[in-house]
């Protein structure tokens, strides 16, 4: 049962920042008036520390929440503030991973983790690095090439390098849909592995509705664009979960609940 | 593994005896195609005249190289990184390379005068292209996403260059080069037709101004031997440089299956 124990360590070298995101009245048009509209009025807040999904249709403007809230993009109205700062550029306190990896080919996967550490100018991240490494089970392969890994072992690497430096939110952008149903399990539970590990407040942006609710406290349910949320559900299960918690009535129902938006909002049928 | 050195070897010999053979056989005279074994016994008799001649085209060519791959690189980032740049001088650039610089070789010597300075620049001339078009399209190409993940992270212009596009630019830099690399012996020898009174260049052309048809053809087999060499060369760098890219990887699958 060691390697248990060390899944369930808590790793209390954090302080959590106890910042929380708060979203006012954002939204986004894409090519001035007349144009595409992304995003309607979303208002919503992310407390510290917590996990939320957001689950919608594809094209619902799940990615370009991203972009605002890591603010590559500014929306067009409305603010967003990371504790009280409202984002105004790029959040240099935030990791990302991306449906792909992006891991650099030329970088060794140490190399790769500590990045975010080289542009930041932070030194001494190598131990963490490391230990992000092990606690994603793929330390036997810090100096392998990428190409040398599987998918899921691609993304567990891409998972510790936006974890290196620590940041107030993990910000999910659909990382798993790119793997295998048995993979995607496996990530699933890492990752509420690491929610308690890294005391990491996440946002996870996902298609899968099982994934959505198993990896949060909270669902956010998207609607097709312009994208707004439809519903804000509490997820009350226990943590740590067991996979086997999917088959419960309890998560079948709020599955249920979830399915019902889509089916009104006619993106499901049957 | 054993085929794929039999069977070139063999078809390489039957060629030469089959040459060997015609000219014994219809007795050709030397000054117009001489037996392999003839220019074989030249090299051998020349060779260290020869070996002296290609070392001095080879300097001019390695001169040559270096200013054109550090040129080609400046000036590879400079249009990769912005478009005014790129406006500016992709005109000029395409200019230049349609000009044939055979014709203009005897300008290089009014310009430049007699001997090395003027070869440099003739093999410039030769190399600069392909190593400045493969900078700009390798510095281009960077995947976007990647750009997107480390602008958020916070990168600075030049750590984006850096960090992302110009590793993954190596990999079409070393193209550009090794096609430099194989490019700048010649230039350096038709630099030598015009400009020098050495090289390998120049002792062609005497040669066969002299009827020295074995000459020539000891000189131009030495120039071929080492031109393989050299690429060689360029791919055993290129896989020190590039130990991570698709095309440097073991696949034993492909392999066997060429064999």
């Amino acid at each position: 049962m060691l390697a248990a124990d060390r899944i369930w360590r808590r790793n209390d070298d954090r302080v959590t920042t106890g910042e929380s995101i708060v979203l006012e009245g954002v939204e986004k048009t894409y090519g001035g008036p007349g144009g595409v509209h992304a995003i309607a009025p979303i208002s919503a807040e992310l407390l510290a520390g917590e996990a939320v999904s957001i689950v919608g249709p594809s094209g619902c403007g799940k990615s370009t929440l991203l972009r605002l809230i890591a603010g590559l993009d500014l929306p067009t109205r409305g603010t967003i503030r990371i504790g009280a700062k409202p984002v105004t550029g790029p959040v240099p306190d935030i990791g990302i991973v991306f449906q792909r990896d992006l891991l650099l080919e030329w970088r060794k996967v140490l190399g790769n983790v500590l990045l975010p550490a080289e542009i930041k100018g932070l030194p001494d991240l190598e131990p963490r690095a490391e230990e992000l490494l092990r606690e994603l089970d793929v330390d036997g392969f810090a100096q392998s090439y990428p190409w040398q890994l599987s998918g899921g072992m691609r993304q567990r690497v891409a998972i510790a390098r936006a974890l290196l430096t620590r940041p107030a939110l993990l910000f999910l952008d659909e990382p798993f849909s790119a793997l295998d149903a048995l993979t995607r399990d496996q990530m699933n539970v890492l990752l509420q592995r690491l929610q308690i590990t890294q005391h990491v407040t996440t946002l996870l942006i996902t298609h899968s509705i099982t994934e959505a609710i198993f990896c949060a406290d909270r669902v956010l349910v998207m609607s097709g664009r312009p994208g707004a949320i439809l519903d804000d559900i509490r997820v009350p299960f226990e943590r740590p979960r067991r996979l086997a918690v999917r088959e419960t009535a309890e998560f079948t129902a709020i599955g249920r609940r979830i399915r019902e938006h889509f089916e009104k909002a006619g993106v499901l049928v049957g | 593994m054993i085929g794929s050195v039999f069977w070139p070897l063999l078809s390489g010999a039957v060629g030469l005896a089959l040459w060997e053979g015609l000219v014994r056989a219809f007795n050709i005279p030397v000054f117009l195609l001489p037996a392999p074994s003839q220019v074989v016994l030249t090299i051998v008799q020349q060779w260290s005249y020869l070996l002296t001649q290609l070392a001095i085209t080879m300097l001019a060519a390695g001169l040559g190289l270096v200013i054109s791959v550090a040129l080609g690189l400046a000036a590879g980032a400079a249009i990769a990184g912005s478009r005014l740049v790129d406006r500016m001088l992709t005109p000029w650039l395409v200019i230049a390379h349609a000009i044939p610089k055979v014709v203009i070789a005897p300008l290089f010597l009014v310009w430049f005068g007699f001997g090395l300075q003027s070869e440099m620049f003739f093999v410039v001339a030769f190399t600069f292209f392909p190593v400045i078009v493969n900078t700009v399209t390798g510095l281009k190409s960077a995947d976007p996403e990647q750009l997107l993940m480390v602008r958020a992270m916070g990168a600075t212009p030049a750590q984006v260059l850096r960090k992302i596009q110009f590793p993954n630019a190596l990999a079409s830099i070393c193209a550009g080069i090794k096609l430099a690399v194989t490019l700048a012996p010649v230039g350096a020898v038709i630099g030598e037709f015009v400009a020098s009174n050495a090289g390998l260049g120049h002792l062609l052309i005497r040669a066969v101004g002299d009827m020295d048809t074995s000459l020539a053809f000891a000189a131009v087999t030495v120039f071929s031997v080492f031109g393989v060499l050299l690429w060689r060369a360029a791919e055993w760098v290129e896989r020190r440089v590039l130990p991570w890219h698709p095309s440097q990887r073991e696949t034993f699958l492909l392999r066997d299956a060429n064999t």
